[in-house]
């Protein structure tokens, strides 16, 4: 076998295993980008990876599965907008409530669905001519699921968004500054109801992404704390969606690497290493003056309430 | 002196009426069996094969039995009261390695109730052993994986490298050379006995380095469907299951039948020929032979009849049969293996490990011991290998 | 805010009185067991027959009791914790792996160190303190020193822990007496914590509890540490003008928080296990529950006494109607979900009185 086949699978592995973690962290980067931490996405997702697989076996269609599973997801993340925005609960509890019921609801309803082959998957494409190229063609364009290619085009369409767009400057403000943003005539709450709706959806669609394509079935927790890497990713990213990009990619290239390494690495090492490396890019890059221009929303986790103290 | 004499005669029917209550199962009557499982049924894997069995105690016309699932290890204990002080069971069978010490501290505080512990080594008067090997199989599965690669790689996605899993491996790696002597047996470690996106990406490790055909330890049929998705088999792991999820491709598979020793010990228990006192040296270890465990594909074919023509037109050069289809081989080891004359086993000498050190002289068994300490690795095994000796 | 009808009044309450926030929490928690008894019909299994069987299974029994206590055990220990680092504003998410740390601690001087009883016991507590302190401290420091976030510092470690569990286990700790199995050998029964006779409560570790909740009431409330400690979580700004060292307090919370986490970590390998094994099966959660645990206390250490007890009965419960009724375990999950979302739901009427009728007009 060949170096470049081994590169070539490997990269194409990590993109089929990057893409939930993607998806799901384009979601919550936007959460948090209006202010909203939502520890809720691993609840969401397994939600998710359940609708996607009931609705994909009752109707045959593994899309079908996919959009209501962003449209259960996200209407299970209102929960926690209403909490968090309405109600200005403490999110980290509420998000962690979302997790634990959604774990709960999905392990007691897919009950039935346990044990069930998936008789009809989304299916694979290649693209036509950018499969030829040498090395990277086979590696991202063939064999692919386009989900896979939507999570890679709304990276781009969702960071031009928030960047570039007025609609992303909205969502900024209410993140940084809610007061300015109050009085300047936008909705906070509008805002912050919808991103977390998003954020709901996406780890909808990368629940189902899971369990309709990656390995078609369901099992109780299938998302094995898929949730908890992408709270993490999303800080990783520095709440960018380009940069949770190619952070979703890097876990997953060290997670996909930890097998092909095994007979030169030790194992655990090489399990942990995204954690520990995750850990010492944050310090890299921390001690320079980017930190300023990266940090965390500033009114991340706060409430806000007009006229209040 | 009539008081005093009433107050002992009460006293003494206190005494035997608690006595009474807390009396051994008796022999001839009704049973209450409870089980213990470390995972959910519904994992159609481990847990799953250790419900089959049970449902195997209930149809018994004399046994009743009552189950809790997904006990984590090291909080059976609780669980264990709980099915004798409130459903009063006589009897209880703990299926997971890890309940061994809460298991056998349960047996010493009730020592009228019997227990059963499957894949442990620790013994009591009312504790016995038992569990179901597929060494066997595996190594039939591996004639079949040597005859049908095309690369000469076979795959193995291994849990843990512990001589349970090293046991199998070896022994399918064993099969697979002796059907095809330039065949590697390629492996991955996961650590983990379940975990389908660590199962996946092994799996597709696997297939980068070029192997085509791929058994397993695992509890999900995550490597039947990578491997059936590049159009490649594999052997599934516990039973028919797995087979459902991609009937073209599982070719063989390693199945068990816990209720053969389940039902062969409690007839024994309802005879009273097993009491909680004499069980201190009874360890099952049930084989082929005995029908604890065969290979299986869909139910009741040991091959998947789709490629019986192809193993049927392969043929091997073997020492002890000549030219012999991969098909004929099968059967026969098939054969000798539920023999319980015991004329084959593949652990029998001479063989070596891939470091050169002979681990069996010729003339030699393994014994059971050896076994289930096993940490070598056969000579055609390609991979990290934790434990390794030198 | 939302606009109310004018027979609506919300008021803000000044300063919510102990007994209205107790008040208020109960009668959220019955809310949302009348909601998880809906679950139970709908499994054709009556609400109450279930409550009654989760009431007995808690409290009815001695073995239901000491089980309950027994759950409550790493709760209240690590809450304790908690409920120090929250009021510093860290948001400590790596109990799990300061457990984790904890017991690793443990099980090395238990299984290798030779000390002799009676001080391996207190040894191994030490150790694990001072493992889950340092696993918290490094997570301090980079957010003190370099103000990168706590959230994914402390959530990142818990996975390095559980690696480094899997290494020890499989690797130089592996035990000769296990198989080959992954798990250490069982420790010297010189390493067994005094356990409550015939029950699982290994009773060290409760004690520690206890006296840490009070000792933290008391250091918090009354003494200069508690004082910096409030201001550094409740006005940073303020902190800095007072001359407090932002990185001092944090490290010190979490030195607490990832100490006491450690000791719990030591009370399960310790007192229940006897040994070192898969580290979902040792820590089972309790770093993310405690959580939990802590916020439902309001930043009070006694209170989580009572909040841990709680959950020890919510995780009984769940054993009991998974033993009892074959109910499907993740029902626990549910519950769990909607008593929480009934109590963060409450939180509206602890901060805000609502009354009915208008205004009086003030003279």
């Amino acid at each position: 076998m060949s170096w470049e086949s081994w590169v070539i699978s490997t990269i194409s592995r990590t993109l089929a295993y990057g893409t939930p973690l993607l998806l799901a962290t384009l979601g919550e980067i936007y959460a948090e980008r209006s202010g909203v931490l939502n520890l809720g996405v691993e609840g969401m997702m397994i939600v998710g990876a359940l609708t996607g697989f009931a609705v994909a076996s009752q109707t045959g269609n593994p899309w079908f599965g996919v959009l209501a599973a962003g449209v259960v997801s996200g209407l299970f993340s209102l929960i926690h907008a209403f909490a968090s925005v309405t109600l200005r609960a403490n999110q980290v509890v509420s998000g962690l409530a979302l997790t634990m019921l959604g774990l709960g609801l999905s392990g007691v309803i897919g009950r039935s669905y346990e044990g069930r082959p998936l008789m009809h998957t989304l299916d694979k494409i290649s693209i036509p001519l950018l499969e030829k190229i040498p090395v990277l063609g086979p590696a991202i364009f063939q064999d692919q699921n386009l989900l896979v290619y939507i999570g890679i085009g709304l990276a781009i369409l969702l960071w031009f968004v928030l960047f570039k767009t007025r609609i992303g400057i909205s969502i900024r403000a209410v993140g940084e500054d809610p007061a300015t943003a109050d009085s300047l005539g936008i909705n906070v709450a509008r805002v912050r109801y919808l991103c977390v709706m998003v954020g709901g959806v996406l780890a909808g669609i990368a629940g189902a992404y899971l369990s309709v394509a990656y390995r078609p079935s369901w099992t109780d927790g299938m998302t094995a704390g898929m949730g908890w890497i992408v709270i993490a990713l999303t800080i990783f990213a520095f709440w960018n969606p380009i940069s949770g990009m190619f952070g979703a990619y890097f876990f997953a290239g060290l997670f996909v690497l930890s097998f092909r390494l095994q007979a030169w690495l030790s194992p655990e090492l090489l399990k942990a290493m995204p954690y520990i490396l995750a850990i010492v890019v944050l310090i890299v890059v921390s001690r320079g003056t980017l930190q300023k221009r990266m940090g965390a929303p500033s009114a991340l986790t706060l409430p806000y309430t007009r006229g209040e103290d | 002196m009539n008081k005093r004499f009433a107050l002992f005669a009460a006293l003494a029917l206190v005494v035997v009426l608690a006595g009474a209550a807390f009396a051994a199962y008796e022999p001839g009557t009704k049973m209450t069996v409870g089980f213990v499982y470390v995972g959910p049924i519904g994992d159609y894997g481990y847990s799953y094969a250790h419900n089959e069995g049970r449902l195997a105690v209930e149809a018994l016309p004399w046994a009743d039995t009552f189950y809790v699932e997904s006990v984590t290890e090291g909080q059976e204990g609780p669980v264990i009261e709980d099915l004798i002080a409130t459903h009063g069971c006589d009897v209880v069978i703990t299926t997971s390695f890890g309940f061994m010490d809460g298991t056998l501290d349960a047996a010493l505080n009730h020592t009228d109730v019997i227990f059963g512990h499957a894949s442990g080594y620790k013994r009591a008067p009312n504790m016995m052993t038992f569990m179901a090997d597929f060494y066997q199989v595996y190594y039939l599965n591996g004639i079949i994986a040597g005859a049908l690669t095309e690369t000469n790689k076979v795959g193995y996605v291994g849990a843990f490298p512990i001589p349970e899993v090293k046991r199998h491996l070896n022994a399918y790696a064993m099969g697979v050379k002796a059907a095809n002597p330039d065949a590697e047996v390629h492996v991955k470690w996961i650590y983990s006995w379940f975990d389908p996106g660590a199962a996946a990406e092994a799996t597709e490790a696997l297939i980068a380095e070029g192997c085509d055909a791929f058994a397993f330890t695992e509890d999900s049929p995550t490597v039947v469907q990578k491997a059936a998705e590049n159009g490649m088999i594999s052997f599934g792991h516990y039973g028919s299951q797995m087979y459902t999820f991609a009937p073209d491709y599982v070719v063989s598979g390693q199945a068990v039948n816990w209720g053969s020793i389940l039902v062969d010990f409690l007839q024994k228990v309802y005879e009273g020929e097993y009491t909680a006192e004499n069980l201190a040296n009874i360890d099952y270890w049930w084989l082929m032979a005995q029908g604890a465990v065969y290979p299986e594909a869909a139910p009741g074919d040991p091959i998947n009849p789709l490629y019986v023509d192809a193993l049927k037109a392969y043929m091997i050069d073997d020492p002890a049969f000549g030219e012999i289809s991969a098909y004929d081989l099968f059967m026969i080891r098939m054969a000798q293996f539920g023999d319980p004359g015991v004329t084959f086993d593949p652990f029998q000498g001479p063989i070596s490990d891939r470091n050169g050190n002979v681990v069996v002289p010729a003339g030699m068994w393994l014994s059971a011991d050896s076994l289930i300490t096993m940490e070598w690795a056969f000579e055609n095994v390609v991979g990290a290998w934790p434990g390794e000796p030198e | 805010m939302m606009k109310t009808p004018a027979w609506i009044q919300i008021d803000r309450r000044p300063s919510p009185s102990g007994l209205t926030v107790f008040a208020i929490s109960v009668i959220a928690i019955l809310f949302a067991l009348v909601m998880a008894g809906l679950f139970f019909e709908f499994y054709g299994v009556s609400a109450l027959r279930a409550y009654g069987y989760i009431i007995k299974g808690a409290f009815g029994s001695r073995l239901g009791l000491t089980e309950t206590v027994r759950g409550m055990i790493p709760l209240l220990v690590i809450g304790v914790g908690l409920v120090v680092a929250f009021r510093a504003l860290f948001w400590n998410i790596g109990a799990e792996g300061q457990l984790l740390m904890g017991a690793v601690a443990a099980s090395g001087i238990a299984l290798f160190s030779g000390i002799p009883s009676p001080w391996l016991i207190p040894a191994m507590f030490l150790g694990g303190f001072a493992a889950g302190a340092l696993w918290g401290v490094g997570p301090a420091i980079l957010k003190a020193k370099l103000g990168i976030n706590d959230v994914i510092t402390t959530l990142m470690l818990n996975y390095v822990a559980i690696y480094t569990v899997h290494w020890l286990i499989l690797g130089p700790w592996k035990g000769l007496t296990q198989r080959g199995f992954p798990y250490t050998d069982r420790f010297p029964t010189a390493a067994f914590l005094p356990m409550l006779g015939g029950t699982r409560i290994h009773l060290p570790t409760l004690a520690i509890g206890l006296v840490a909740a009070a000792v933290m009431y008391f250091v918090v409330k009354k003494t200069r540490v508690g004082f910096e400690i409030r201001v550094v979580g409740e006005n940073p700004d303020a902190a800095k003008y007072a001359g407090i060292s932002q990185t001092k307090i944090t490290v010190l919370a979490m030195v607490i928080s990832g100490g006491l986490a450690g000791v719990a970590g030591v009370g399960e390998v310790a007192g229940i296990h006897h040994m070192l094994f898969n580290p979902s099966s040792i820590a089972l959660s309790y770093g993310y529950t405690a959580i939990i645990v802590a916020w439902l206390a309001r930043r009070n250490p006694l209170a989580v006494i009572l909040t841990s007890f709680l959950f020890g009965v919510i995780m009984r419960g769940g054993d009991v109607i998974k033993i009892s009724l074959g109910l499907p375990f993740q029902l626990v999950n549910v519950f769990n979900g909607l008593i929480l979302f009934f109590l963060i739901g409450s939180e509206i009427f602890v901060r805000y009185r609502v009354r009915f009728g208008t205004k009086k007009e003030t003279a």
